[in-house]
This record gives C-alpha cells, structure tokens and sequence, in this order.
C-alpha cells in the first residue's frame, strides 16, 4: 500500500506544479478561445464566435474596437475560438443537429455550407441586414450562402483566382512569366524549368478543385447542370485533366506533398522552392506572408493562363460564410455587428489590410490609397501589386456554383478521383465516370 | 553450457533490435522538439543529429509562451485521476456482486456485461450526445466519467480475479457477525489490490488518450485535455507546430519519470490478475 | 426496517450490480435502442424524422465507399491479429524463459509505446510517413539506396504505417497480458517434460500453448473489437477522415462520415448498426470456435 500513497503524493505533487505554472492566459493561438472587448464597457454582451482561420479573429477584433466606439449602447465582447478546419465544422454540425452548445456567430466554408443548408436550416436569415449594403457587393457571392431566397451568411471575399509566379526560378531558367497567356506557353516554360533547374513549374493538384475550377470557368461551364445535377464526366471535365495530366506527363507539373498549395506540407515545398507556380484564388496571399516567408520579394501575380486567348481568366474560388445561429443569445445584435464587421464600407477595407483579401465591395479595388498603400505588408511581400491584376480581370471572375451535390462532388474528386487520375495514372474518362456513378450513388 | 549461452546472446540480441526499433520514434521527437517547428513542416520528421540548427526555443516557449498547454495538461490529469478512481471504486463493487453471490437474473446480467464488452461505442455517440445533452451535462466532465463507470472490462477482470478468492473469507465474515457491506469493504477489497493495480494502468490510460467522446462533449476549450488540445494545434492555418511537437515530447516525460519509478509497480500489477477462461 | 432489507443477502447482491444495471440501462440499452431506431429513419436538419423502413440499409448494400471502408477495417483487424498476437506471445515466452537478460528493461521499453496517446503517436507516425525525402522512413530507405515511397497515398503502403503504428502501441501491452497468463503455469508441468525428455519446442506446443489458451482468447477478443472500431489512428495518420481514395476510411470513420460531417444521422445510424452485426458475429463465431460456450469439465 505504501507504494500507492508514493504515487498518488507524486501525483499531487506534480498536478499542483503543473497548476501554479498553467495559470493558462488566453491567446489567440490555435485551439484558443480568446474574449476580446475591443473597448468594450460592463454592460456589454458577450458574443461567441467561432473560426477555423486563426486570421478571421483578428479582423474582427478591428472591427469591434470601431463597433463599441460607434455603438456605445451596444457594445459587444467577442469571445473568439480558432479551431481546426474539420473539428469546427463537425462540432458545428453537432451543435446545430441537436440545437445545443453553437456560438452566436460562425464561419462556415464553402464546400462545408450546403450541408448547414440541408432541411430548416438552422441559421438565422441575414436578408435585413445585408440589403443596405447589396448594391455595393458582389452579388453571387452573397447568392452561394442561399437558400430560397434567403442569405444565410455574409460572403469574405471575391476569391479571384490568380497564378503566383517564383521570379527567382523563372529567372533561373530564363522564363518571363509576363509572356505566358495560354496554357501551352505555360506548358513550354515549364519545360524549360524542369530541364534548367530540374523543379517543377507547378502542382498537380490531388486534394483539391482550384485547378480544375480554373479550368471549367474557361470552358465556361461547372460540375453541376443548371438543375444543380452533378456533372463530373463531361467533356470540358475531360479536357480539363488531360490538359493538366499532359503537363504531368511533361514533367511540368508534380504532385505535392499534402495535396494541394494550401497545406503545410506544401507551404514548406514552396518555401524551400520547389514549385515555381500556384493557381490559387487570391487569398492565397496570406498563406504566402504568413508561411512562405523566404519567398518575400520573389511572388509575383498575373492571370491565369487559358486554354484560348479570350476565355475568361478568373473564377472565385473558396470562401467562407459567417453565419448566424438561431440559437444566438441575441439575434438582432449577432445579424447588426456582423454586417457592420463583414459589409461595411470600412469593414472590405480592412478585409485586405488584414487578412489580404480581395474584398466584395470592388470599389475598393479602385481606391489607390487603400490597395497601393506602401506600408501593407501584401504590399511588400509581392513583386507587383495583386490590385494591378485584380483589375485587369475584373470582368472575367465566373462563378462554381454551390449545390446541395457539392459537398458530395468535392468529397468524391479530392479523396478518390484526382488521386487515381494524377498518383495512379488511371483513365481519366473511366476515373470520371467512375465518379459520377461513386456521386449518383451517394445522393441517391 | 556453450549452447546456452549461444541462445541467450541471440535472443538478447534480438530483443535489442526490436528495442532499438520502438525508440526510434521517441527519439526523433526528442530531437524535434529542439528545431524549429517549420523544419518539421519542411524536412518532416527525421534522425539529423544537429547542435547547430538546434535550440531550447521551443522548450521556452512551452514554459513561458501565451498558451493553454498546461491548463490542458492539468485537465487531463485531474480527469484521469478522478475517472480511474470512480470506475475502480464502482466496477470492483459490481465485480464482486458477481463473484460473490448467486441471485435471480446474475447470469443473464454478467451475459449483458460480456455484450458490452462487444459493442463499439463509437456507434453510440450520436444519440449519446442527445442523451448527455438532455441531461444537461454538456461541456461537463460528468459526461466523460459516467457512462464508462461500470467499466466492462474492469468488471470482468475483477470478478475473474474474485473467483480465484476463496469464499471461506466471506463466510467467516458472517459468523463474526459483519455485514454483507463491511465484509466487502473490510475483507474482499484488501485482497484485491494486486488488481487494483493492474486495471488503473490500463483504465488510466484509456482515459490519458481518450479522445473521441471528450472531444465531442467537451466545447469549452478550459476545459480541453491534452490530447484534444493538441490537435488543435494541427491546423495549417496557426503555425503550431513548435508547440505541438514539444508539447507532444513533453507530454511523454511525466509518464515516463512516473513509469521508471515505478515501473516494477506497473508490470507486476498488470501481470498480477491472471486471465482465467 | 429499509435498513434490514437492504442488508439481508438476498438483496445485497442488487444492490452491488445497480450501479451496473443502471449505466447498462441509461448508456447503452437507451442509446443502442435509438441508434437501432435511427437507422430505419431520414433524419433532416430542423424537421420531423420520416419512417423509411429498410431504405437506408437498401443504399449501403449498394455503397462502395462503405465496402471500402468495410474492407479496410477487416484487412487491419486481420493484419494487427496475424502480428499482435503470436509474436507478443512468443516474446512473452522468451522474457520468462531463464535464457533472457535484461528482463525488467525489456518489459518497460515494449511497454512504454502504450503510454503515448493516440493523437501524439499518430501524428509522430504521421511525419515519420511523410512523403518527403528527408522524412524518417524514407531517408532510412535512402540509406539502403531506395526511392522515396509515398506512403500515406498508397493502399499497401497506408495499411503498413497503420499497422506499424498499431504493433508499435500494442506489442508491449499484449506481451503483458501473455506474461500474467504464463505465471498461472505450475512450473512442475514443465519440470515434468523435462524428465520425460521434452524438448523446448515440444515444451511449447504441449504445455505452454494449451495453458495459455483463456488469455489468448482474451486477447484475441479485444484486438477483434479494437482492430474493427478503429477510427482515430486513421484520423490522425492522414489528419483528418479524407484519405487519398479513401484508403484509410474504416467503419467508424465513414459512420462519423456520415452522421456527423453530412447530418446524415439515419444512415450513419445503419452503419453502426452494420458494425455493431460484423462485431458480434465474427467474436461469438471466434469464441464458440475456440469452446469458449463448453461447460467447463
């Protein structure tokens, strides 16, 4: 018995150790639910709010300190949690299924939202709140958190895809990424890459849809029907893959460690530069200044190359909802600081000081002084200024459609299709019919 | 002779290999943990034994850094504390109503016992869920604690190791006239701490790494364990990684300082109970 | 007069169990119940639940990805009993053989792995698997002049880091279970063979494999429950419950999947029924095949 009281005083002694030092202040770091209260007096209420992207709390913390300032009866404390993209989600679902332990506020990403749609959604209408500011945003991106009718979430961005160019290995192999507008001139650069410098000019991508979005947008159709029936196997899906897996062949393309650019994995290939090439919706930037740092002064960002001169060079792509519950403390508060946080003039502004992306409101996308400021650090970080661009393409951004078949879609080609296509070099038409059975199969 | 000790050469010999194999793991880790969480991203996990490119930043950061991991780590101490305790207490108790007794119902209840035994849980947790919910424990640790206190396992065990305890130690109980209560309590519990030992080892560490059903339960992140808390830390958009792998290293210390203390303890008590058919 | 009753013998013996009976009743039998009921219903967001009758069984006998997932889950419950079980017992024997050195440092350094949590082992195997040339296995395999393997993107190679992960955490526990079951040997059954000239081998199979025949048993049903109900080692080992081609996708994982990452509680509910079926059969079909069910003589 002796032994037993040994271990348990060990234990004792250990967790009271452990305690003096865990006194544990909040931080915004992952997993951790920080209160900020922006200014915020006695009397004001506090609001949850959860998010997958650690950045998406520190926008919101600007906007409450201006929140409580203009609304001294209203004032609001935020009590942020960052959790990871899968865990959020599905504690989400959670919640929502059985009506208890939601926050007020939530973000929800695109490809996560049709399922938060499914039946009565349990998410309040936000229509009220967001028609002061309707005219002044981009309309689709309102219309992908929609449901009858109804907007359930207040968009982030445009998602404007764009390619991120490496000068420095370009420079290497004597490329000049201004000269490339189809996809066979990328082809012939990167050809050139390969055998100069032996890297690759870009990924192919096995865990995620930007590229083949990319692709379909040109050919100017989607994966799903107007019915919003999917549509895997068509022929613009066809050429689209074997278009990229001829760049595979090519040795121009590669596929990357976590599947995609944006993975850790494939932030550190980037950053040790291996891949010369992103085509990424814009906010990828973030990712680059935020975890690609030996990168700085090396980006560069133009259009995306197309199959024809011509084809519309841009689709949105991602995106994140946020939401509303029904079960929020108070509703009207939660739907008010949200579009004054996510719609207000002031608020697309500081989406790009902040978080570096290309606001809804595309008057700010012609304010000199906001998107040429010298001191942003998107500003530093990139050979020429992604506005320059933005504003080129501006009226070739097309739109994917969100379905109720999304998810299912997404699901299917980012685990099971893109692999077998670029990891086994399976038939891309069998792959894709494969697929559609796999999808049909799935919704039924 | 010379035979033998040929043999124990080589199967010294090859319990050494296999041991070498099991702490090739550890020690990546260990070395990790003292470089930059981005090589880790960049180079992955590997054995590059390098003084120059390694530093005590991590571990300063794990001391000194605005974070939760100790108040995890606490959690995750007192859960399992409180959970192995509890689920001994009640599962012997249970154990013994089995080994002891003969009643109406016994048999087809030790059958629901063996049943549990076999039922996944992880195909409760959705209406799980909804049940803790309606009882009000979300967010708690009694949801994590209750419904495993009648542990199974722990209950077979026991009455297994019950029935190698001679009933002559219960019927001289009743001629000197204790209780059915205070002969438990003052007879039977004494005899079975051998297997006490053993099962709060293994009790103790199902609840160390549980995950699953704390995490759907648990919402409150003050109230996060470990192993919850450092998954959190796996998410491409906080660069966590300095903290998740000397958090994860440090987290195998304590356990391991405790092991080599005791670990005779540990080992005896784990072999103590046999398993009788 | 309560207290009498409650302390004669025929009731102390209810009293003893109730705690089981009760968590039995509010954990299990109630949730079970509902799981069961579940599955025969579409369960919608914020809407009455529909009778379905066996709809959701109809889809999932026509659903690859759950076979898929039903076949992953059955080659590692097979894969981690072909490993888990003979070799630990055989390094059971060997510890408790008079032949060993070290005896206590080998019990502690196979037993340590246990120790680890799921989500901290998972995620280091997950990097020492990582596709990069200078991650753990792969400059290993380098050393021996062989190219880098992607292993968490191929079937083979998938199913080698779980089960190596799964070796790595269980061996020492169930050389463990097997060294308690060898103390309940008689060492004279041993000292017998010898006189009547066994040799070690023969020791082995006459003696040491039939003795050892309850914890083998034991052993074996908590690897089939564990091999079958494997979830959060996948989870961790390809961060997240996406793998490539869904190669690390087992019966838990689809049914979490479903009920939770597409509220498709009704069909999530079917698979667990499912689950719950296979896990039944395949131990009461083990335990019958191994006499457990004979009345001892």
């Amino acid at each position: 018995m002796k032994r037993t009281w040994l271990i348990t005083l060990l234990v004792l002694t250990m967790t009271t150790i452990l305690w003096g030092c865990g006194g544990g202040k909040p931080s915004a770091s992952g997993g951790k639910t920080s209160v900020l209260d922006g200014g915020a007096g006695q009397s004001a209420t506090e609001l949850s709010y959860w998010t997958f992207v650690e950045l998406h709390g520190q926008h919101f913390e600007k906007m409450l300190e201006k929140w409580n300032k203009e609304n001294p009866e209203r004032q609001i404390k935020l009590n942020v949690t960052v959790m990871p993209y899968d865990d959020m989600h599905n504690k989400l679902s959670i919640a929502v299924q059985t009506g208890v332990g939601a926050p007020d506020i939530a973000d929800i990403e695109l490809g996560k939202f049709p399922d938060f749609l499914k039946g009565t959604p349990q998410l309040e209408p936000l229509n009220d709140v967001i028609d002061p500011y309707r005219d002044t945003v981009v309309k689709s991106r309102i219309d992908l958190y929609s449901k009858d009718g109804k907007n359930y979430g207040v968009p982030t961005h445009v998602g404007a895809s764009v390619a991120f160019y490496n000068t420095e290995i370009l420079k290497e192999a004597g490329v000049d990424y201004t000269k490339i507008v189809t996809w066979e001139d990328f082809k012939q650069a990167g050809i050139k890459v390969h055998e100069k410098t032996g890297k690759y000019m870009g990924t192919a991508d096995t865990s995620a849809l930007w590229q083949v979005s990319q692709l379909l947008a040109q050919q100017g159709t989607d994966l799903t029907d107007d019915q919003g029936n999917p549509v895997v196997n068509s022929e613009a899906m066809v050429k689209a893959l074997k278009l990229l897996k001829d760049l595979q062949d090519n040795n121009v393309i590669a596929t990357i460690a976590g599947g995609q650019p944006d993975t850790e994995e494939a932030y550190g290939e980037f950053n040790s530069g291996n891949y010369a090439t992103a085509f990424m919706p814009l906010w990828q930037m973030s990712r680059y200044t935020n975890y690609m740092t030996d990168l700085a002064g090396k980006i560069a960002i133009a259009p995306i190359p197309v199959m024809e001169k011509g084809m519309p060079r841009s689709v949105g792509g991602g995106g994140t909802g946020t939401v509303v519950t029904k079960t929020a403390k108070d509703v009207k508060l939660a739907k008010d600081f949200l579009a004054f946080a996510k719609l207000s003039l002031d608020a697309n502004k500081e989406i790009w000081n902040t978080l570096g992306f290309d606001p809804v409101n595309m008057d700010v996308w012609n304010m000199k002084d906001v998107t040429h400021n010298p001191e942003n650090k998107f500003v530093k970080y990139f050979v020429n200024n992604p506005f320059d661009v933005l504003n080129e393409i501006k009226d070739e951004i097309r739109l994917i459609k969100s379905t109720p078949a999304s998810p299912t879609i997404n699901n299917v080609l980012c685990t099971v299709t893109l692999n077998e296509i670029f990891e086994d070099g399976k038939d891309i038409k069998q792959a894709l019919d494969d697929a559609q059975a796999q999808i049909e199969q799935e919704l039924k | 002779m010379k035979k033998e000790l040929a043999a124990k050469i080589a199967i010294f010999a090859l319990f050494a290999v296999i041991c070498l194999l099991i702490l090739i793991p550890f020690y990546a880790v260990t070395i990790a943990s003292f470089k930059p969480g981005e090589d880790l991203i960049r180079y992955g996990l590997n054995l590059r034994f390098d003084v120059s490119a390694m530093s005590l930043d991590n571990f300063a950061y794990l001391f000194t850094g605005d974070h939760a991991y100790f108040k995890w780590f606490f959690n995750s101490l007192l859960l399992t504390v409180v959970q192995v305790a509890l689920t001994l207490i009640v599962s012997a108790t249970v154990a013994y109503g089995f080994a002891a007794y003969d009643f109406k119902g016994k048999n087809m209840l030790f059958v629901c016992v063996l049943l549990i035994m076999m039922v996944p849980f992880e195909i409760l947790l959705l209406p799980l869920y909804r049940l803790i919910y309606d009882m009000g424990l979300m967010n708690s640790y009694s949801a994590i604690v209750l419904p495993g206190v009648a542990s199974a396992a722990t209950i077979f065990f026991f009455r297994q190791y019950l029935s190698g305890v001679p009933k002559e130690i219960i019927a001289a109980g009743r001629v000197d006239g204790a209780t059915e209560y205070g002969i438990y309590a003052r007879l039977i519990l004494p005899v079975m701490k051998p297997s006490f030992a053993a099962m709060a080892i293994l009790n103790g560490m199902n609840s160390w790494n549980n995950f699953l059903w704390p995490f759907m339960v648990l919402s409150d992140d003050n109230k996060y364990t470990l192993p919850i808390g450092l998954k959190t830390l796996l998410t491409p958009y906080g660069n966590n990684y300095d903290l998740l792998i000397v958090g994860s290293f440090f987290s195998i210390i304590p356990i391991f300082i405790l092991f080599v203390a005791f670990q005779k303890y540990f080992i005896d008590g784990m072999t103590a109970g046999a398993v009788k058919g | 007069m309560v207290k009498r009753f409650l302390y004669s013998q025929k009731v102390a013996p209810y009293v003893f169990v109730l705690p089981f009976v009760l968590v039995f009743l509010v954990f299990w039998i109630y949730p079970l119940a509902s799981s069961v009921g579940m599955s025969f219903q579409k369960v919608t967001l914020g809407q009455e639940a529909q009778w379905i009758g066996f709809d959701n069984y109809a889809k999932l006998m026509g659903d690859k990805t759950f076979f898929k997932a039903v076949t992953n889950s059955a080659v590692y419950m097979v894969l981690t009993l072909v490993i888990l079980i003979p070799f630990p017992m055989l390094f059971a024997v060997l510890i408790n053989s008079r032949l060993m050195w070290g005896r206590e440092f080998f019990k502690s350094s196979f037993f340590f792995p246990a120790l680890t949590s799921v989500v901290v082992a998972g995620t280091i195997f997950r990097l020492m698997f990582g596709e990069m040339e200078g991650s753990l296995i792969n400059s290993i395999l380098g050393w021996f002049g062989l190219d880098p393997v992607k292993f968490l993107k191929g079937q083979a190679t998938g199913y080698i880091a779980l089960v190596a992960l799964a070796t790595w955490r269980w061996t020492g526990v169930n050389i463990l279970y097997f060294l308690s079951g060898l103390k309940s040997i008689p060492d004279d059954y041993y000292e017998a063979a010898s006189i009547d000239g066994a040799s070690s081998w023969q020791k082995f199979t006459r003696i040491t494999m039939p003795l050892l025949k309850p914890t083998t048993i034991y052993v074996v049903t908590i690897s089939i429950y564990a091999g079958l109900a494997m979830f959060i080692e996948s989870m961790m080992l390809w961060n997240g419950n996406n793998s490539p081609k869904n190669i690390g996708l087992t019966i838990v994982g689809y049914l979490y999947r479903q009920g939770i990452e597409k509220n498709n509680l009704g069909y999530a509910a079917a698979v667990g029924v499912v689950l719950l079926a296979i896990t039944m059969i395949i131990n009461l079909a083990q335990l019958a095949f191994s006499g457990m069910f004979k009345k001892e003589e």
